[in-house]
């Protein structure tokens, strides 16, 4: 009776492995063994030694440590300010502080760096306004710039994470201790934040990991100070003798780096969870006098400043502008600039992520079930292997996916394939684990009850289990959408003129100095995003955790 | 023959754990039958073996005669109630009960009529159109109990039902079950680890302990006549005697005597509490002094400390004044036809 679903899976689990050893195995090992060759093709260490001895990388090794340390203090700073003060005291518009905190997170990638750039620049508003009142300021470039982009760009991990983690520290505890006569800063040092510690480490590192692999925000902020993604796409991109080999070395190494703190950080997310029983949930405290007038400022302040890219770029896709430059007023020219010359762009963003995102809804819904249910010795290493996709920075994807489809039996480079692929490939991951997960949640003996009830067990599945988790993969997809329209530095080393994306152009569009046609890009993304998230949102209820 | 046999029933789970070995018993048409033991004794591995979610690994079922181990579960048309009620979240009350009447391609207008009827049965129905999540647990399992029913099934499946229930909940819905089951008079095969729900609502009852049965029979034989020590032990309560030269002056007196018997035990309700000096008039006595008095309403349990153990003896009704203070001297009765014996492998010795 269950030979035909046997047989059903068994082709299932072979196509996954297919899938992963082509879209993932034999890109890494490219990369891996591109690495261990130099540029006529015998087997080397040089590439490494290289790397071990030249200023340049062990600069770029440090610095990607200290952005990646520095985003993490700084994150952890911000979102746990935030968090305490948004789940312990009364602070009105909890709600627009919280959507403070999504804008931040589903924002464009590196607008933000631009947006500082307008700012606080060389040029910056900001600064040109403080020097007419006589106060001069150091221009936001460089390594400082970055962290407080970062800071602000990552502190949402921590904030949603904490505040989650908070709310769910049962009062009775905290009652207790003061039962047993310990002072409310005692109470707070010695039981609320034993109980949030993993979250605050666990999102913490989320920020790591995200710091290490970003690229754009180095790129454009950092001035001389290189990391590992960027002096990876350096050397790919150099016009005149680029070095591939030592770009895979340095993508090996970045690969690495990632991998230790992703392993790290799901080790922290594990263990000492507690799950408190909700009966008694913490309350918030009204604060009086300067106190409350602290607190709101704190948030509004942290809120404001995380979302200020957004509303810069808002603003200043409506400028009036003359080509590149900015004049008195308002007009929708830049708009106008992309309904005539940029249609494509968005039309190839707008293509490209809606067949990545069908294509992660259904295999990774039918990989998904299959990891859930039919557990063996395969679907457990099935989901080990879906890990590796977890520590792959983008940029590190796109040179894999370069590496492996250049040349050989499959040619992908200069297609639209080779985008969509290596968005669907970074992405899947999530949706096979959520799948799983949501899956995990249904009492088996539901469909036991279908089937008991005469259905066959397929029937069974279609009619009970599928509508029950068709609500979350919708939502699902709708966040996969966001990541994959957002999605810049894989691109950036995927794209030709004809498969250009949205991000890239704007990428491109600020390295050209053109940024109102960048701002109205990026309106038109966040636009695209805060829909995602807001269908997302009807299905699943309102969790901002989900965007994690 | 019986309506549903099983036979020489043995499941394998890893190298070497079995969860049921050896298990044979048969269930008659129109039968409540309780499977009863403590969890993992494979009572709930013998149902699901029988609903064919998991196969034996070796014996026989049969229902009605026919095997039913080559039956696909979906084809075996034994309805089922689950401990975690099952009710599907995203179908109203009506959808969920008319769930099973699809695949049997009952004709529209008679589903609606079953299923009123059956919702009527289970006094849900002015809940029909409601979806089930806001529902309370006693109106889920309703739900449940009126999904399996209203299909009409050969067999009648309720795995634990009632234990994620309140106690004054789970005796209202199993006075409910079993009235509508000799209504409706499908046989039905109970799981519970409650003894006192198992000796409520049962024709027969199989006590079950490690994979094993240990005796089979109607309540009044379960409890009034175990035939091991576990089920002794597991129905009811029981005091064990300390053995010694207290144990055998008792033993005397009564004229008891079992060659072997490496047990004797007592009911605490068979015991009954005289003054310091009682002959006992026909029974044995132990002298002791009460070491704890728990009233519990209808019934006290004094806890007596004697040369032959200590001792807990149950008195009904007590009044208000018969309270019993700790230390003080009593003597507790034992009738001859109170004491039961075990062998030294737990199986009941004697009369």
């Amino acid at each position: 009776m269950a030979m035909p679903r046997f047989n059903f899976w068994t082709v299932v689990m072979i196509l996954t492995w297919v899938l992963l050893f082509v879209l993932l195995f034999i890109p890494v090992g490219s990369v891996l063994i591109s690495s261990l060759y130099d540029q006529s093709g015998n087997f080397t260490f040089a590439n490494y030694l290289k790397f071990l001895g030249e200023p340049r990388f062990r600069q770029a090794f440090l610095n990607t440590l200290v952005v990646g340390f520095g985003g993490l203090f700084g994150a952890l700073l911000l979102g746990s300010i935030m968090a305490f003060c948004v789940s312990r005291f009364a602070i009105r518009g909890g709600r627009f502080v919280s959507l403070l905190a999504i804008l931040a997170l589903v924002s464009p990638p590196f607008i933000g760096a631009y947006s500082w750039i307008v700012l606080f620049g060389a040029g910056g508003v900001v600064r040109g306004f403080l020097r007419d009142l006589g106060i001069s300021m150091p221009p936001i470039y460089g390594v400082g710039g970055i962290l407080i982009v970062f800071s602000l760009k990552f502190y949402p991990y921590v904030y949603l994470m904490v505040s989650g983690a908070l709310s769910n520290v049962n009062r009775s505890l905290e009652e207790a201790a003061e039962g047993l006569g310990l002072t409310p800063l005692q109470r707070t040092f010695r039981i609320s934040f034993p109980m949030v510690f993993p979250a605050l480490t666990a999102s913490g590192l989320l920020a790591l990991i995200h710091a290490i692999a970003d690229f754009g925000t180095p790129r454009l902020l950092g001035r001389g100070y290189n990391v590992l993604a960027t002096e990876a796409f350096t050397l790919y991109s150099a016009e005149v003798g680029s070095n591939m080999s030592m770009a895979t070395t340095i993508s090996v190494v970045l690969i690495v780096v990632s991998m230790v703190f992703v392993l790290l950080q799901r080790y922290m997310s594990r263990r000492n969870v507690y799950h408190g029983n909700m009966i008694n949930k913490p309350a918030r405290i009204q604060l009086k006098g300067w106190r409350n007038v602290l607190a709101h400022f704190a948030v509004y302040f942290i809120g404001l400043c995380g979302a200020l890219p957004v509303i810069i770029s808002v603003i200043y896709s409506f400028r009036k502008t003359s080509g590149p430059v900015f004049q008195q007023g308002f007009a929708l020219q830049s708009y106008e600039r992309i309904l005539f010359n940029l249609g494509d762009v968005v039309r190839n963003s707008l293509t490209f992520s809606f067949v990545a995102v069908a294509l992660i809804v259904m295999i990774g819904t039918v990989v998904g079930v299959l990891v859930a249910r039919r557990t063996n010795l395969n679907t457990a290493l099935l989901d080990g292997a879906f890990m590796v996709p977890y520590v792959m920075p983008g940029i590190v994807i796109g040179i894999a996916f370069i590496a492996a489809f250049n040349t050989g039996p499959i040619v992908l480079t200069g297609t639209a394939a080779i985008i969509i692929l290596s968005i669907f490939i970074r992405r899947l991951p999530y949706t096979v684990r959520t799948t799983a997960s949501s899956l995990r949640q249904i009492s088996p003996s539901m469909e036991e009850a279908a089937i008991s009830l005469g259905y066959s067990p397929f029937q069974a599945f279609l009619r009970i289990t599928v509508p029950l988790i068709v609500p979350g993969i919708i939502a699902g997809g709708m966040l996969s959408f966001v990541t994959a329209i957002n999605e810049l530095s894989s691109s950036l080393v995927l794209y030709v003129g004809s498969t250009m994306t949205m991000p890239v152009r704007i990428y491109l569009l600020i390295l050209d100095g053109d940024f109102g046609v960048a701002a109205a890009l990026s309106t038109i993304l966040l636009l695209l995003s805060g829909c995602a998230v807001y269908i997302a949102f009807r299905f699943m209820g309102r969790n901002e955790q989900a965007l994690l | 023959m019986s309506y549903l046999v099983v036979t020489d029933a043995a499941k394998q789970f890893g190298p070497s754990f079995m969860a049921l070995n050896g298990v044979s018993l048969s269930v008659e048409r129109g039968e409540f039958f309780t499977l009863l033991g403590p969890s993992g004794c494979g009572k709930t591995t013998l149902l699901r073996a029988i609903a064919g979610f998991n196969d034996l690994t070796s014996g026989e079922i049969t229902l009605d005669g026919s095997n039913l181990r080559v039956v696909p579960p979906h084809q075996r048309d034994i309805g089922m109630v689950f401990q975690d009620y099952a009710v599907f979240p995203h179908l109203s009350v009506f959808d969920n009960v008319a769930f099973g009447l699809k695949p049997r391609k009952v004709p529209a207008a008679q589903i609606k009529t079953r299923v009123t009827q059956a919702l009527e049965a289970v006094r849900l129905g002015a809940m029909a159109e409601r979806l089930p999540a806001a529902m309370s647990g006693g109106q889920q399992q309703r739900i449940g109990l009126a999904r399996a029913m209203v299909i009409n099934p050969r067999l009648l499946l309720m795995d634990e039902p009632l234990s994620n229930l309140d106690a004054k909940l789970r005796i209202e819905l199993r006075e409910e079950i079993r009235d509508i089951q000799k209504q409706v008079d499908i046989a039905t095969i109970y799981v519970t680890h409650d003894q006192e729900e198992a000796l409520a609502i049962s024709d027969r009852i199989c006590v079950m302990n490690s994979g094993k049965i240990e005796q089979i029979g109607t309540p009044q034989e379960i409890y009034g006549n175990p035939q091991t020590r576990f089920v002794a032990e597991f129905v009811g309560t029981l005091n064990i005697f300390q053995p010694g030269a207290a144990l055998d002056a008792m033993l005397g007196k009564l004229g008891l005597a079992h060659a072997g018997a490496a047990t004797w035990a007592v009911r605490p309700e068979h015991l009954d509490l005289a003054g310091p000096d009682s002959d006992g008039n026909g029974s044995a006595t132990l002298p002791g002094t009460v070491s704890k008095y728990t009233y519990l309403g209808r019934e006290a349990h004094v806890q007596v400390e004697t040369p032959a153990g200590r001792l807990v003896v149950q008195l009904p009704n007590p009044g208000m004044a018969a309270t019993r203070e700790a230390g003080e001297a009593v003597s507790v009765l034992v009738p001859r036809t109170a004491p039961m014996s075990f062998s030294a492998n737990g199986a009941r010795m004697g009369g």
